[in-house]
């Protein structure tokens, strides 16, 4: 998860880091905001304070600068510049004096370093000029310094009383209690930022769960649709009346609609079902009722005169046509309980069988035939299935054609599938003729049964194929079969049925 | 309420005395005040409530403690009667008032005697062994009238030849024994001088401060720093004070009071336990030459 491009990364990860990520970025630019504040107003506090000591400090030294009460005045910059807590050892006073005009020691709170009555020797030129300058302020003043040991506040105030300036208070206050006392405000304040996020995280996996739980139902509701399957759709429960919950009710709508739809078509494909059963079973009962009230007629007229032979000579002959013809009708409609049974598989030779029946067929009409089997040895073909399609085909081109003309007959092998074309010039097929043309027992011949492209369809969805059929009326025909080279290859095609 | 009943009583209280002994008993209620100066550490402000309890019980009239900064003020609200009583040092006593306004109660006894001295005390760090040493540097006296801290330094640096004005580099008066121990220890003064008494109690109660001094030169002894009262107070409360003050090394409370003190008892004085002082001052004030 962690090493995965976070476009994969699930929405209930996504939306709760989300939502940290804006919580946490928003609380700490606010705090970096407060702290940055903070910090001003505690240097601020921390420059009153410095000009605050030294004031009070000035306030009592002109008194005691004039009297030359040197302990008292260090006793007041003492008590003043104490921590006002004595266990507080922050120091945050860095250093204290009171100064002559002629820059001489009156009071420092290092006084072994800083003798009273002894000038403050700067020991290099630089410490020389910020005495200089030192003494030269005539008004309260402060500003920010750094040195070597760390930033300092400086405040200076000049010791007056009326006018006569007689000395001046230097004071240094360390900055360093601008950088603790921020850090402590930035703590504060990071500790609520941290808080703050935990929160959001927590509201945002919350948040999410809730969102993602219907998502999560949906996807795997429409993976069940995707399948096909309409029966097992628990419908989603919508929680809210946001986009999320109409998404789920307009799904919970199409699944709903979907499954009746399918149900529906489920009750039309067996209504056909029937239906057809119920044509083949009238086309049945038509085409063996046809002959069979002839054959009762013979039959009634021979048990009238039984001793009339020419009558038996007469009848008997359509006796057997009629009867024939029964055979023919059951026969045809056996196919159906044939192609359940083991079909023989040979290679592609077998179809050249089919060649010698149909040259019978034609006799000596001049009907050319034009042959091209394509098909190597091999490839492995079902036979009799072929072998009945191709007769088929053939003895129905044959026919078309009527006395003259020409027959062609195509097989290869190409794309995985065995392609067989069947091609004649005779009159062609009419268009109403071509929407019934594979029905059973539609046919347009005095003599035929009517089941004969209907077999040949019947062997081909068998085999997995399909068959179309192009005609021009008076051009002729093209009958063309595709059949799956698997079906023909792998010899288990009825086999295991 | 309560306004009223207080307004009552103190009627009755006031009408009940004005018909018994009306001028005795207001002279009874009026505080006795009693000066002190910086001859005692006074930073203990306990120790003194419980002294003036104790006193109060002794004398029957309420006592109030006067303190200012400077011995000259104390002998000034004496002088005008202000106070009756106050424990002064040395060398204001000898001093002299034309008429005389003072009487001697009392003399304390430190480690046996009457007597104490004066240090010359530098920082411990401090290389001086003698005020010799000290020329140039910062000197710390206690108070202009004091006679340890202030009279007899003076006095032993004129012994040695040396003009005390121009000695040193700078000095200052603190006011008071103990910060002059403090201004030494924190370095604010090279060297200074303290009343031995006051140098002893400290190194009991705050020994953090004397240890980072030590001491240089003792001087001789002199009369310790005496309880004096006014002439013209009234005899009965000077009887009294005095026997209170005196009585005091004989009960418990009062033994207490002594140790807080860290003196042995009061003792009745004469003016000469004094002489020292005063031949001090005449020499002093005859330009100080040996």
């Amino acid at each position: 998860m962690i090493f995965s491009h976070p476009r994969t990364w699930s929405l209930s990860v996504k939306l709760p880091l989300t939502i940290t990520a804006v919580v946490v970025g928003v609380a700490i630019t606010v705090g970096m905001a407060i702290v940055v504040q903070e910090r001003d107003r505690i240097r601020e506090n921390l420059e009153e304070k410095a000009l605050v000591i030294a004031r009070g400090v000035a306030g009592v030294a002109y008194e005691a600068v004039l009297r030359s009460d040197y302990w008292g005045l260090y006793k007041s910059l003492q008590s003043m510049t104490a921590p006002t807590d004595p266990s507080d050892n922050s120091t945050s006073i860095l250093g204290g004096m009171v100064l002559d005009t002629e820059g001489r020691v009156l009071a420092h709170l290092n006084p072994e370093a800083n003798p009273v009555g002894m000038p403050l020797l700067g020991a290099n030129p630089e410490q020389r000029k910020w005495l200089r300058e030192v003494l030269e302020v005539n008004a309260p003043h402060i500003h920010i310094s750094r040195n070597e040991k760390g930033g300092y506040v400086e405040s200076i105030v000049p010791v007056q009383s009326e006018g006569s300036v007689v000395g001046v208070v230097v004071l240094h206050l360390s900055t360093q209690e601008i950088f603790t006392r921020t850090l402590a405000a930035a703590g504060i304040i990071f500790a609520i930022a941290i808080a703050l996020a935990i929160i959001g995280s927590m509201l945002g996996a919350y948040i999410s769960r809730r969102m993602i739980r219907p998502l999560n139902a949906l996807a795997s509701g429409m993976d069940t649709v995707g399948r096909g399957d309409f029966t097992r759709i628990i419908p989603v429960k919508p929680r809210d009346k946001d986009e999320i919950g109409q998404l789920v009710e307009s799904f919970n709508r199409m699944t709903g609609e979907l499954a009746g739809k399918k149900q529906l078509e489920q009750q039309l494909a067996m209504n056909e079902k029937l239906a057809a059963l119920g044509r083949i079973a009238a086309g049945v009962a038509h085409e063996v009722n046809n002959p069979l009230g002839g054959m009762l007629n013979c039959l009634d007229i021979l048990k009238k005169k039984p001793g009339d032979e020419t009558l038996i000579e007469r009848y008997l002959p359509l006796l057997e046509r009629g009867l024939n013809r029964i055979q023919a009708i059951v026969q045809g409609l056996l196919v159906e309980l044939r192609t359940d049974q083991a079909d023989s598989f040979g290679d592609g030779g077998c179809v050249e069988d089919v060649k010698e029946l149909i040259a019978a067929e034609i006799g000596d009409r001049p009907i050319q035939l034009l042959w091209s089997n394509q098909i190597d040895s091999s490839t492995c073909v079902s036979c009799g299935h072929l072998q009945q399609v191709a007769h088929n085909l053939l003895r129905n081109a044959v026919q078309a054609v009527g006395d003259k003309g020409t027959v062609a007959f195509r097989t290869q092998v190409s794309g995985g599938k065995l392609l067989i074309e069947v091609e004649d010039n005779g009159a062609g097929i009419p268009e109403e003729v071509l929407a019934h043309l594979f029905d059973p027992f539609f046919t347009t011949k005095s003599s035929g049964t009517g089941l004969g492209l209907w077999i040949t369809y019947r062997l081909v969805s068998r085999m997995n194929g399909e068959i179309e059929v192009e005609s021009e009326p008076g051009k002729g025909s093209l009958f063309r079969v595709k059949v799956p080279s698997k079906s023909v290859v792998l010899p288990a095609l009825s086999g295991a049925a | 309420m309560t306004g009223l009943i207080t307004r009552r009583r103190a009627l009755a209280l006031l009408g009940a005395s004005m018909f018994a002994h009306p001028l005795r008993a207001a002279e009874e209620e009026r505080p006795v005040r009693f000066g002190l100066t910086a001859v005692v550490v006074r930073e203990n402000l306990q120790f003194f409530e419980r002294w003036r309890h104790y006193l109060e019980q002794r004398i029957g009239r309420p006592v109030r403690f006067v303190q200012r900064r400077s011995y000259r003020e104390i002998m000034g609200l004496l002088q005008t009667g202000e106070i009756d009583f106050a424990w002064i040092c040395g060398y204001p006593y000898v001093q002299k008032r034309e008429p005389e306004f003072l009487e001697l109660m009392a003399v304390p006894v430190f480690m046996g005697e009457p007597l104490y001295s004066s240090y010359i005390i530098v920082h411990r760090d401090n290389p001086a062994t003698s005020l010799s040493d000290l020329k140039g540097k910062v000197f710390a006296y206690s108070d202009p009238d004091s006679n340890s801290g202030y009279l007899v330094p003076r006095f032993l640096l004129a012994s040695t030849g040396a003009l005390p004005d121009n000695f040193y580099r700078l000095t200052f008066f603190t006011y008071n024994h103990a910060e002059t121990v403090e201004a030494i220890a924190n370095r604010v003064a090279d060297g200074g001088a303290v009343d031995s008494y006051v140098w002893e109690f400290m190194a009991k109660t705050r020994p953090a401060v004397t240890e980072r001094t030590k001491i240089i030169l003792r001087s001789q002894k002199f009369g310790f720093p005496p309880l004096v009262t006014r002439s013209a107070a009234d005899q009965e409360l000077k009887r009294r004070m005095q026997a209170a003050i005196l009585g005091m090394k004989e009960d418990i409370d009062g033994r207490s009071l002594l140790a807080e003190l860290a003196l042995d008892s009061f003792s009745p004085a004469t003016p000469v336990l004094f002489d020292g002082i005063r031949a001090v001052a005449q020499r002093m004030s005859e330009g100080g030459k040996p």
